[in-house]
């Protein structure tokens, strides 16, 4: 099994070629990100109406006056149900991204500071998690377990952390091959403060770094995961569904579907570009 | 490279081993029962429970597991709840069109990262604009772009067929497969583009490129012999890795351009929890792409033993 960290698409971000933001930016986009973030979090309060029940005439256009950005095929507000659905979507990718930032820094750094057959194994099943298709895992295995949100963040979860995993361990192996952790573990300092104070600041920015640029990924195979059917089940809203729900509408009216669509092209594009910025603050090689 | 190809295939064989395992185990814990499902509703227990005999569905877990091997290796998925056809039947009909449309997404993908690497790289003028649309596009939901496609190009300007696979004539099934292969091609072309671009530049700094040209050589004759080659290789492994990843794509693309393929299959087995169907299209795709990226290494590593 090669030892390459397989760059999937998520990490392609953090490949050479993509160019580097300035400082000033940097920080503008990192506040974008802060401000995308609280729409999410205030998305309920803002939405003008009720998202599941009916509350005008159906289909009607983009502008009109009480509903923005028009209503679906049964009348509901377009505006509400994409906030409510952009709060899911945004949360959702979060978590799948700190779950498996969390799990696999863990086992990246057992393995890492373990070495020896205890980085042998735990490597060994990361590559083998690492060449199976996560898409098409991720896709299986919440079809098995049955759509539902809280089957779907288990499923995406489960395919997701391997890669942190593997980054993890590289960072770590890296750091601990520096003159200052030999220092400090000649000085007599334990096996807990070594990892906790000389290896891991080491290793934080280009695992978060990456966590940040990884962010979009998710958002983009949640959203596809949600248009096949196995998000939330019907009367939700949520990004994804609410496009796949409403393609019939595509000819006669065609922002239903769109808009949906359009509100996880703003989250993974806003997740990305604050990636870079955040890469820049923080100054990492990768 | 002999050893390297013999490990690889150990590698390869194991990887396709745990596929098979974690399908084999998701199809044990999704709901449906294949003996209710072939018995249908009304069925007895005690009828049930003989079906579930016969089926060996009362073996233990290893037991079952090696019998759902050996069928899958003859290419045996047993029968769909939804088409009530064996599962093998609907997949042999539905695997060339995934394999049209992944090579023709990869022929794209292949030409817009050309294009964008070539463009960065040798500074073409007004170029920019074109990479900055392909770089917020490559962050979009494929359904997104397969909806806008169609809206554009077909419902507005009536350039394009926006659905199925086109019959009568090559003319036709050409314009049926532009949309969907591009829509399918931009994510993998931005990758590919971007480390193509990256080895383009390295290579045009190198001492040897500017030993070419102060020795009068023309720009054509620098790029040929002296830049392509030594650029391209990062990029060919990504290239092998982003065919796999079409394969996985296609499932979204499928279904909403109704391209009669194993992803709008697969798309079509979930709303009824058709396990088999789901169960076969994964372990096939996903061999297809774990023998894909495998190929790949394999290819690499021959074009630079350094790797083995």
């Amino acid at each position: 099994m090669s030892t390459v960290v397989l760059p999937r698409r998520a990490a392609l971000a953090t490949l050479p070629g993509r160019r580097r933001t300035g400082r000033r930016t940097a920080w503008t986009l990192v506040a974008l990100l802060a401000a995308l973030t609280l729409l999410a979090v205030v998305a309920r309060l803002l939405a003008p109406d009720d998202p599941i029940q009916p509350v005008a005439a159906p289909q009607l256009p983009l502008g009109s006056p009480e509903h923005l950005l028009g209503t679906d095929a049964i009348g509901r507000d377009v505006l509400s149900r994409t906030l409510f659905g952009l709060q899911t979507s945004w949360f959702s990718a979060l978590a799948v991204v700190a779950v498996g930032l969390l799990v696999g820094g863990a086992v990246g750094v057992a393995a890492g500071v373990g070495g020896g057959w205890v980085d042998a194994l735990l490597m060994r099943v990361t590559d083998l998690f690492l060449a199976l298709p996560s898409t098409l895992v991720a896709i299986a295995l919440v079809a098995a377990l049955g759509p539902g949100l809280r089957n779907t963040l288990l499923g995406m979860s489960i395919v997701w952390w391997p890669y942190y995993a593997r980054l993890v361990r590289a960072e770590v192996r890296s750091v601990v091959a520096r003159p200052h952790v030999e220092a400090a573990r000649l000085a007599g300092v334990g096996r807990v403060r070594l990892v906790l104070r000389h290896v891991l600041p080491g290793v934080v920015p280009t695992a978060v770094v990456t966590a940040s640029l990884d962010i979009g990924n998710v958002v983009l195979l949640l959203a596809g995961l949600s248009f096949l059917g196995l998000g939330q089940p019907a009367p939700a809203a949520e990004l994804g569904a609410d496009t796949a729900a409403n393609t019939q509408l595509l000819l006669s009216a065609w922002w239903v579907p769109v808009v949906p669509g359009v509100a996880v092209l703003l989250l993974s594009l806003v997740a990305n570009l604050a990636g870079d910025g955040i890469r820049t603050l923080l100054g990492t090689r990768r | 490279m002999l050893r390297f190809l013999l490990r690889r295939t150990g590698s390869l064989i194991v990887v396709l081993l745990v596929l098979s395992a974690v399908v084999f185990l998701l199809q044990q814990v999704s709901p449906g029962d294949p003996a209710r499902a072939a018995l249908g509703a009304n069925a007895s227990r005690a009828a049930v429970a003989a079906e579930r005999h016969r089926l060996g569905l009362d073996d233990p877990l290893a037991v079952q597991f090696l019998r759902f091997l050996g069928h899958a290796v003859r290419g045996d998925f047993g029968t769909s709840y939804r088409t009530h056809r064996p599962v093998a039947t609907d997949l042999a009909s539905a695997f060339p069109a995934t394999l049209e449309l992944v090579l023709a997404a990869f022929v794209v993908a292949l030409l817009l990262a050309a294009l964008f690497a070539a463009s960065s790289a040798l500074s073409w003028p007004f170029a920019g604009i074109g990479r900055g649309v392909l770089l917020v596009v490559a962050t979009a939901p494929p359904f997104l772009l397969a909806l806008v496609g169609i809206v554009v190009f077909y419902a507005r300007l009536d350039w394009l067929p926006g659905s199925g696979r086109g019959e009568g004539g090559p003319g036709s099934e050409l314009a049926h497969l532009v949309l969907p292969a591009t829509v399918l091609a931009i994510a993998p072309a931005l990758a590919i583009g971007r480390i193509l671009r990256a080895g383009l530049e390295a290579t045009l700094a190198a001492d040897h490129v500017r030993t070419a040209r102060s020795k009068g050589l023309g720009q054509a004759a620098v790029l040929g012999r002296h830049v392509v080659r030594n650029a391209i290789g990062p990029s060919l492994a990504m290239s092998g890795l982003q065919l796999g990843f079409l394969f996985a794509g296609t499932v979204v693309v499928e279904q909403v351009f109704s391209w009669p393929g194993m992803g709008n299959y697969l798309a079509s087995s979930i709303p009824t929890s058709d396990y088999p169907a789901i169960a076969a299209v994964t372990l096939v795709l996903g061999a297809v792409y774990v023998v894909v990226n495998t190929l790949a290494d394999v290819l690499q590593t021959a074009a630079d033993p350094r790797l083995a």
